[in-house]
This record gives C-alpha cells, structure tokens and sequence, in this order.
C-alpha cells in the first residue's frame, strides 16, 4: 500500500515538472506588414514587394525566430468600374509560453495556475505526512481528508486555468477595445506586454493583442493526470477503498452537472426577469448577474395585464379541477366498488382518452365550442380541460380507492348509512391524501394548458397567463424582462403545487395510473 | 362487496353518468366532427359542404411541405423520446442512489415538469439568441468561447436545437416515472446478486432492467403520445419557418388549421394523426390492462 502511495505522488510530481516546461499557449504576433496598393497576383509590383519580404523574412529567420508570412488579397471595383487590387503581405512569427512562463507572469490565470499547483503541493506534502504515520488515529485522519481535498482542488482548478486564460487573452481586450469599462485593465495589459512581447509591445499593444490569433495546448489539461493520480493517492493514504471513494466522487460531480444543466434555464428566467431591458438585449455580455436588480419589473407585468392572466388562469384551473373532481370522484368510486357490464370497455375508453392531446382535435373543438357559444369564454376552457385531464383524475382516483379496505364502508352500509354519506364520511377522509394529489396534478395541468387556449380566446382580457405572456414578444420588439417576470409569475406557484405533492404522485402513479 | 354498495343494477352507471357526459361532449364530439370535416367539402368561410371523399387526404399528403413535416416528426420524436429516456434513466439510476442531498438533488431533477412548457420555450429561445442571448452570456464571462457563438445558423441547427429542448423538457418525467419505479425493487435482489458475485454491470441487466422495465414501457408509450402531441416548443422557437422546414405534424396542422385558413386539409392530417395517436394508444392500453389483470 504505502509504495503504491509513494509510486503514485513522485510520478505525479515529476509529471507536473514535466508538464510545466512544456508550451501551454501558442500564438502569433504580427512582426511585418507591408500594404502594397493596385498589385494583382503574379505581376511585376508583386514579385518587388514579395522579394522585399521575403528578404525581411530571411533576416528574421537569421535572428533564430520562426516566422511565416501571410498573403490576404482584397479585389475591388472602382467607382470609374475598374478592377483593384490591394495585397498585404504580414510576417507571423508563432511563438509559444510554457507552463512556467505563465507561472510568472502575474496573469489572473497565472493566480490560479498557481493555487492549482500549490493545492496540488499540499496534497503531495500531506500524503507523505500521513504516509510516514503508523496507523489511522485523530490526527492521521484529519490530514487524509485534507490531503484528498486538496488533491480534487488541483483537478477541478486545472479546467479553470483555461477558462480564465481566455477572459484575459481575449474577452477583456476585446471588451477594452470596445470602449466598455475593464476592471484592473491597466494591469492585466502590462502583463499580458510583459507575458507575449517581452514589454515591447509599447503603444500598439492593444492593437497586436486584438489581432493576435492564440490556441491553448493541451498541455495545459494533460496536467488533469498527474492531479487524478495525486487523487488516488490521497485516497489510498486514508487507507480507503480506491474504486468506491472514486465512484462517490463520480457520483457527486454528476449530480452536481445534471443539477447545474437542469436548473440553468429557470436560473436565466429569474435573472432575467429583474434586468434592465437595456441589459436583456446588452450586445456585450456585460454581465452575467443584473447589474442592478430592478424588482420593480413584477410590478410593471402586474399593472400591464398580467394580473387579469393570472386570475384567469386561476378560474379556469380551479374550475376545470372542479368540474375534474366531481365527474372524477363517482365514477372512480364506482370502478373501484361496483362490478357492472361495460365497466372494463370504460376503463380502456379512459386509459385511451388520455392519449389524445386536444392539439389534434383542435378543429373539432373550436368548432364545438361555437355550436355552444363558449367560444373566448373562460368556462369554455374549464370543460375542456377537466375534460382532457378526467382520464388521469379517475385513473388516480380509482388507484387509491382500490387501495384502501372497503370494510369501513360495508359496515357502515350494513349499518344503515346510505352509500353516498358512507363515501363522503368514511372513504374521502381516508383517500384525502390521493384526492388531493389529483387535484392539484389537475390544476397544473389546466394551469399550463396553452394550445387550446391560443385558439379559443381572443379576448384579450379572457386570456390565461400561458397565452398572455405572449404579448410581451410582438414581430419587431421583445420585452424580455415583462417576459420572463411574468413567466416567474406563473411558474412559482405551480412549482410550489407540485413539490407539495411530489412524493404522494409518485405513490399514486405506483398505485393505479401511469406506472403499473 | 355487490350487495352492499349495489342496490340496483343500473346504479353503477349513474355514478359514471358525469364523466361520461363530460368526455362525450368535450372528447368524442370533437373527434367526430374532425373526422366529418376532413370528408368533407370546405369553403374557405369555413362553411362544411358535401361528401369530399379522399379529396383532403389528397390535398394535405401532396402539399410540397408535406415529406419534410413527416420527416421531421419522426426525427422529433425518435430523437426525443430514445434521448429523453436514455439520460432520464440515468438520471434515475443517479438519484436511486444514497448520498448527503439527495432530497434537494431529486426535487431539482423534477420540478421542471410542473412548469409550462411554452414558458421553458421561451426562456431557451432567450438563451440561443446569437446577439445578447445567455448562452452566449454565460460562455463569454466564463472563458469557455472567444467570440459570440451564432447557434441558430440555419434551420437544420435550429431544429436540432428545438430536439434538444424537447429532450431537457422531458427529461424530468423520464426521471420521475423511472425512479418511482426503481425505487420499488426490493434491496433483497441485488443483495443476492451480489452474493453471486454480479458486478454493476451484470446487476444492471439482470436485476435493475428486467424489473424496471414496466414503468420504462409506461413511460416510453405515454411520451412518444406527449412528444408527439407537443406544440409550445416548435411553436414558440421558429413557428415552422421557414416554408414549414422545422414543422412537425401538429404545428404543420395548427398551422394549415388557423393561419392558412385550410380546415379541409388540416383535418385530413388530424385524421391521419389521430390513427397513429390511436396505434400508439392500443400498445399502451394493452400492456395496461394486462398488468391490470394480473396485478388486481
């Protein structure tokens, strides 16, 4: 055990070294240009101006610096109609910066480059400390745990090294040339002089670094090995089990992914909401989190309709869960008590019924909804989503009757009750926590229902949030802002709804609907 | 258990009497009148005339966008559901796991489900806009691209991105229906799978599948119904465009439907939907009812 350790940090070490001397960035600098007016390819002007770099090619060569010479030819028609031509020949010479150059080179990135390599540090020195220990122990342990989180600090910091590299390569330059406030720009260009011309560059800095065309070598990520190795070093001088430690670790980044990747959209819809409209449509990118979080933005969605939506909204689901729950109650009750002819062919109507989005049926219902005169009323849609939603209120239902002892009941039958009060006194108390599921399962539905609705409502004033968010993104203009507070608006409560019945759902579909 | 709750024989059907009225009028009808529609002669006032015929199916199969809308459905929804259950069963098998904040990690995982899906379309179509969307918002500030990404470069990307939102959307019901279902196999099963030496992978295919395969069954059946039948997400992001490029077959229908004014062939391909709707259901009622029957 402890010679594997031993093995497994003095290679991480040495392919650290290794790594670091290796080159980390490449990039170009323009050493040469020379503009050479009315050239055409190929003629006399051409071959004079390309001899003459070519020579300053030679001579740079000479210096020991490896350089290539790029040709760009722009045509063009004149206003007198005659065809000119413009070739720019520049000399590139490609140089490269090593691990330990960036190192030094007082960057940002170098700052992390650094906390990355002393973590890394820390875990080697802590590993060979708990190494020399006889057994575990207080302390022993306490220094494997440290050692094992600093080791998964050098891994995860590697990564942002080269994130960071590129903010300070190429976005804050181009940010800075852009006229947009840097922080700590004046630093960052002095080294960034220091770090690729030698401090040369002098006052046509930002001009070079705008034109610079730069690649991160993988070098830079190859350094992720020797971390993973000092990784499983830290874990075998704990003394633990290699493969489960690193399953665990797996295990928590992927959550953590799947998580960051799930939430990132509702993430956007909260930061948005409480931006400045100058800010939703900011071509710069300035920030990522609003500059100044305008809270007032719920406000202006509420005084601009979106009030009128949501209490549409609110009548239509609590009227479709309504309509849902009283068709849905006795008829569950009677598939799940009573034996009858028909029941079985009811149940696989239902089942099926449940397929049919009303999406494909649309023509039917708008024009069903004119033969009724419930067309752009709000009671309209209440039916038709009670209606589309009795499938799976009855299919709920009937599951967690069926799931609960009729006994009760009988006796209380036998006792004299009559059917209908021995449901409501003895089997709803009991199957509340099943109704309740339904119920609210139906109002998100309703709640989130938008096809149907954009068809049927015109009214402006009858609309249900789902359709009324629209208004906020006409042809030409978009008001992301009024856009996504309004979609914060709708989406919190049912978000609410839906945590609060999650686990009894889940029990539900288990015990009668979806899942079998 | 007759007696007692059963005085009459036709007390049963006065019970389902509502829900029966209510799925009559409000479901049945409006599938009737779809099927009348699409035999029938249309003006376009909208005024139904005699018996067409297949004069409808016809006009809608032959339309020039009619190849590209079937073909994009059927990427949409292969793509969508295969991709969806995929990842939401590893998802799944993620959150079956013990671990600190598994209760946090598994509400995160679901929550999305019970937002509307014309809201989540919206918010992606905020975050790949090329100019100031958050994509590249995001991208930029952290290091991870040089120069704004144009993602919506052509309309083929566009509807792969449009797959992919509906892959993200469904994600969280593959999960929830998924983990429902792992978490009802007994721990007794892997504990003498493992005394018989089964590594991950054996375990997975011999123990977790075979018994999970029910809900996935379920829940593969009940999305290829839903991601079929989805509309915000098309809709929302290019509305078809362009020339009904990136349509699938219910935005193609909505959109011959109400925008084109073609109700005549917009029910013929309601109609054509609606038996494959009906094909994919029968599957579905099938394996329902059998595990009904063997389950009660």
């Amino acid at each position: 055990m402890k010679t594997r350790v031993l093995i497994l940090t003095a290679a991480a070490i040495l392919l650290t070294a290794a790594l670091c001397c290796l080159p980390f960035l490449q990039y170009s600098s323009q050493t040469y240009i020379k503009r050479s007016p009315n050239t055409f390819v190929g003629d006399e002007k051409y071959t004079a101006a390309r001899a003459e770099v070519e020579a300053q090619l030679e001579t740079y060569r000479a210096q020991g610096i490896d350089c290539a010479i790029d040709e760009q030819v722009t045509e063009r028609v004149n206003s007198k109609k005659e065809k000119t031509s413009l070739v720019i020949f520049t000399i590139n010479a490609a140089n490269t910066r090593s691990g330990w150059d960036l190192l030094a080179a007082g960057l940002p990135s170098s700052r992390l480059l650094i906390a990355a390599l002393g973590a890394g540090m820390a875990a080697w020195i802590l590993t060979m400390l708990n190494i020399g220990r006889k057994s575990g122990g207080h302390a022993g342990k306490t220094v494997g745990i440290l050692s094992f989180i600093f080791a998964l600090a050098f891994f995860f910091l590697v990564p942002t090294v080269y994130l960071r590299m590129n903010l300070d390569l190429s976005r804050s330059v181009s940010l800075y040339a852009n006229g947009q406030e840097v922080p700590g720009i004046d630093g960052l260009l002095g080294a960034l002089d220091r770090f690729l011309y030698d401090g040369e560059a002098g006052d046509s800095l930002v001009t070079m670094l705008t034109a610079m065309k730069y690649s991160i070598l993988p070098a830079l990520f190859l350094l992720m090995i020797p971390a993973g190795s000092t990784i499983c070093a830290a874990i075998l001088g704990c003394r633990k089990d290699l493969k489960k430690t690193l399953g665990r670790v797996a295990l928590y980044v992927s959550v953590i992914l799947f998580s960051v990747f799930i939430l990132y959209p509702f993430f956007v819809m909260f930061i948005t909401a409480f931006r400045s409209n100058a800010e939703t449509t900011d071509m710069y990118f300035l920030h990522i989190l609003p500059e100044k979080w305008i809270f007032s933005n719920l406000q202006d969605t509420l005084n601009r309709g979106v009030l009128r939506y949501l209490i549409n909204s609110l009548l239509i689901a609590g009227g479709a869960t309504g309509i849902a729950m009283l068709c849905g109650i006795p008829a569950a009750y009677a598939m799940a008590r009573m034996d009858f002819r028909g029941k079985k062919a009811y149940l696989g109507f239902v089942i099926m019924s449940q397929m049919f989005s009303p999406v494909v049926l649309l023509v039917g219902i708008s024009r069903l909804m004119n033969t009724l005169n419930l067309n752009d009323t709000l009671t309209g849609l209440m039916f038709i989503n009670a209606a589309f939603n009795q499938a799976f209120a009855i299919w709920l239902l009937r599951g967690t009757f069926v799931s609960i002892s009729p006994e009760m009941e009988q006796a209380a039958c036998i006792d004299g009750c009559n059917v209908v009060s021995a449901m409501i006194r003895i089997l709803l108390p009991m199957a509340a926590p099943g109704i309740v599921t339904t119920l609210i399962f139906v109002f998100i539905n309703a709640w989130n229902e938008y096809t149907v609705s954009t068809v049927l409502i015109s009214t402006t004033t009858n609309r249900p949030i789902t359709v009324g968010i629209t208004q906020f993104s006409s042809f030409n203009m978009i008001e992301w802002q009024y856009l996504f507070a309004a979609a914060l608006l709708a989406t919190v409560p049912v978000v609410i709804l839906f945590m609060l019945i999650e686990k009894h759902l889940a029990a539900g579909l288990t015990a009668g609907g979806v899942k079998g | 258990m007759r007696s007692v709750f059963m005085r009459h024989r036709w007390e049963p059907y006065l019970w389902i009497l509502p829900s029966v009225l209510l799925m009559l009028i409000f479901v049945v009808f409006p599938i009737g009148i779809v099927f009348r529609l699409a035999f029938s002669n249309i003006s376009r006032a909208g005024v139904v005339g005699d018996f067409a015929g297949l004069k409808n199916f016809q006009e809608a199969v032959s339309s020039a966008a009619f190849p590209q809308v079937m073909l994009n459905t059927l990427i949409w929804v292969v793509s969508v559901v295969g991709l969806s259950t995929l990842t939401g069963f590893i998802c799944a098998m993620v959150l079956n796991q013990e671990f600190v904040g598994r209760k946090i990690a598994r509400s995160i995982m679901v929550f999305p489900w019970a937002a509307s899906l014309v809201i989540q379309a919206s918010v992606w179509n905020y975050i790949i806009k090329m100019e100031y969307g958050n994509l590249n918002n995001i991208l930029l500030n952290l290091g991870f691209i040089q120069s704004a990404v144009n993602w919506r470069a052509s309309y083929q990307i566009e509807f792969v991105w449009e797959c992919a939102i509906g892959i993200i959307v469904t994600i969280p019901f593959v999960t929830f229906t998924v983990l429902s279902g792992l978490q009802s196999i007994d721990d007794a099963y892997y504990e003498a799978a493992t005394v018989d030496g089964a590594g991950f992978w054996k375990k997975l295919r011999h123990v977790t599948l075979p018994l999970v395969k029910p809900s996935l069954t379920v829940s593969m059946v009940l999305n290829i119904i839903y991601v079929f039948n989805s509309f915000p997400i098309i809709y929302t992001i290019t509305k078809g465009a362009p020339a009904n490029k990136t349509d699938t077959m219910v935005t193609y229908l909505y959109m011959l439907a109400f925008y084109d004014q073609k109700k005549g062939p917009a029910t013929a391909l309601s109609v054509i939907g609606f038996v494959i709707l009906c094909v994919a259901s029968g599957i579905y009622m099938f394996i329902t009812m059998r595990k009904e029957d063997t389950g009660l």
